[in-house]
């Protein structure tokens, strides 16, 4: 039984596949060096879609791809139904608010927030019962403050590089995220063996990753 | 404003072929649900707000499409027929020998979907109840309906219904004595299959203790007969144990019916546990990426209206159904297609119409030249 397996594209790609190769999925390097956005593996076991990573829960929720492998920012931001039975630890990073150094993110009536994760940002002030306008971008959030179309922005911070350089530092990190394996609720019970299979070998390719390179502590996400 | 042109997100038309169908998909449920002795019951399409809100648990009922009437009470047009029905039990029948049996086939309307795949608002159930039987008989008899249901449909071999006891959760839960906030949390967890997020869940609860580390295993549980055995190693708490023995006992009479091969145990089936108080299952089908329809026992609702006791039911979306059932297969080509039309001529109107009329007297499809 083949399944299909909707990755998403950029930031996660790379490591995603290289993850899979150590489970025994390989896709040769000819489909990849190739623009198709559907590829199979090797062995023809599986079907490999590159989408947008907004995307991937879209697909996996419908069902068109059994399951997918997407960050766990994409997942809360889009409050998707799917089953997450897997962290697999790359792409490591967290979604935190910044703002300008000078000013600290400090309060006005309103908060002005412009970030590409209006849910997350949302939920994270409405929690505490901070007032904002939410404005959302499609890119380049750092922006923002700079130019005072917000007092602070809620975004994916990798390294903080791109927000040292443009002035900004973090204020509180709202939460962690890693790249995750997420599977169609359907798929799960209907191809349950083929799905298992490859939760299981990911798994194993997650722990010897981290073992391995000697990297990754207890509890990270 | 909205041209005219435009209908509103999550509804559509249904014509054709697929008309046709969903036409005999719902006859060959209803007839199913009927050889086994079911009532026809029609409920009311709108009703009070406060009906679903105690029946269906605040979170499921908001996402209906309400409104007030005349006098400010808040109203909404039903979003499920359960509640309804147990109303009915309770009041209407309440003089009724025991057990009932009532099946239904009803549109029902929500205003927001679960998720991305469920993007109707209006949604045609096919369900039955049996109110007032406890115990595994009723619940296998919901079952065996159910599987004959899928088999009568041409789906013999490629569903799908998974069995849990919400006792097995509960039961954890409560040995763990957790708030029903951080319950909420761990049930998503478990839901969503997250073993990650519930090791480290469990954990921040300060409950290292052998309970903890055995329930974080519980999202990894899901098979056939071993299943509940498996558990019972895992699983200490009195609550569980009895769930998973009737689990086990339920499921030895599962495969005694031969039905092992298309039903399995999941213990991390853990939605809807406000509602449910016994045996939860959902239903899939190839070729449909979300469940096609669900059920379990509801012993509490029908206390809300005065009398309680216990109860066991299931629906079918139609919808869901019938999207799968239309890409081909046996059902289809029976049902989707209908005999050829043959055209009434006859230069004289009076004529032509007797002409109708002798035909469609003998049965035949016509269809008027002009």
């Amino acid at each position: 039984m083949m399944l299909t397996v909707a990755i998403a594209k950029g930031r996660l790609q790379q490591d995603a596949l290289e993850l899979f190769a150590r489970a025994g999925v390989r896709v040769s390097e000819e489909s990849l060096a190739s623009r198709r956005l559907a590829v199979e593996d090797e062995r023809g076991r599986y079907r490999f879609i590159f989408v947008k990573p907004a995307d991937v829960p879209v697909y996996v929720e419908h069902g068109i791809a059994d399951c997918g492998v997407v960050g766990r920012d994409v997942l809360l931001e889009t409050g998707s139904d799917v089953l997450q039975p897997l962290d697999l630890k790359i792409g490591c990073c967290r979604i935190a608010v910044a703002a300008k150094r000078e000013t600290n993110g400090e309060r006005r009536g309103v908060l002005h927030v412009a970030t590409k994760y209006p849910r997350v940002a949302a939920e994270h002030f409405g929690s505490r019962g901070v007032p904002v306008e939410i404005i959302e971008l499609s890119g380049s959030v750092e922006l923002a403050p700079v130019l005072g179309l917000a007092d602070c922005i809620v975004d994916l911070v990798e390294t903080g590089r791109t927000l040292a350089e443009n002035g900004l530092v973090v204020v509180e990190t709202i939460t962690e995220s890693t790249g995750r394996f997420v599977v169609n609720r359907a798929s799960y019970q209907l191809k349950a063996a083929a799905v298992v299979e490859l939760i299981e070998a990911l798994g194993r390719a997650v722990g010897e990753g981290r073992g391995g390179l000697g990297v990754g502590k207890e509890g990270t996400s | 404003m909205e041209p005219l042109s435009n209908i509103p997100g999550g509804m559509r038309y249904y014509f054709g072929r697929e008309a046709r169908l969903r036409r005999a998909v719902e006859d060959a449920v209803m007839c199913v649900f009927d050889g086994w002795g079911y009532e026809e019951i029609a409920t009311p399409s709108v009703d009070f707000y406060a009906l679903f809100e105690r029946g269906m648990g605040r979170d499921e009922a908001r996402r209906s499409f309400r409104f007030t009437d005349a006098d400010g009470r808040l109203l909404a047009l039903r979003p499920d027929v359960t509640s309804s029905v147990a109303r009915a039990a309770a009041t209407l029948f309440a003089a009724a020998p025991r057990p009932l049996r009532f099946c239904y086939a009803a549109s029902v309307f929500r205003q927001r979907p679960r998720s991305h795949a469920e993007w109707r608002r209006q949604e045609r159930q096919l369900g039955c109840e049996l109110i007032g039987a406890g115990g595994s008989d009723a619940d296998i008899e919901v079952l065996t309906v159910a599987a004959e249901v899928l088999e009568r449909l041409g789906l013999g071999g490629s569903y799908r219904v998974t069995l849990n006891h919400v006792g097995v959760f509960n039961g954890v839960a409560e040995q763990l004595s957790l708030d029903a906030a951080s319950r909420e949390q761990m049930r998503q967890h478990v839901d969503a299959r997250d073993s990650a997020a519930l090791e480290q869940f469990l954990s921040r609860l300060g409950k290292s203790s052998p309970t903890a580390a055995r329930a974080g295993r519980l999202v990894r549980l899901a098979g056939g007969r071993g299943i509940p055995g498996e558990a019972r190693e895992l699983l200490t708490g009195e609550l569980s144990r009895a769930a998973l023995d009737e689990l086990e006992r339920l499921w030895s009479v599962v495969e005694s019916l031969g039905l092992g091969e298309v039903f399995t145990v999941d213990l991390s089936d853990v939605s809807g546990l406000d509602y449910y108080t016994g045996l939860v299952f959902k239903i899939y089908v190839e070729g449909a990426g979300a469940r096609v329809g669900s059920g379990g026992r509801y012993d509490e609702l029908t206390a809300n209206f005065g009398r309680r006791e216990p109860a066991v039911g299931f629906v079918l979306g139609l919808d869901a159904l019938t999207e799968v059932l239309a890409r081909g297969g046996d059902f289809d080509s029976k049902n989707g297609a209908h005999a050829d039309a043959s055209t009434v001529e006859a230069a004289d109107t009076s004529e032509r119409f007797r002409e109708a009329r002798r035909r469609r007297a003998r049965g035949e499809r016509i269809r008027m030249e002009k």
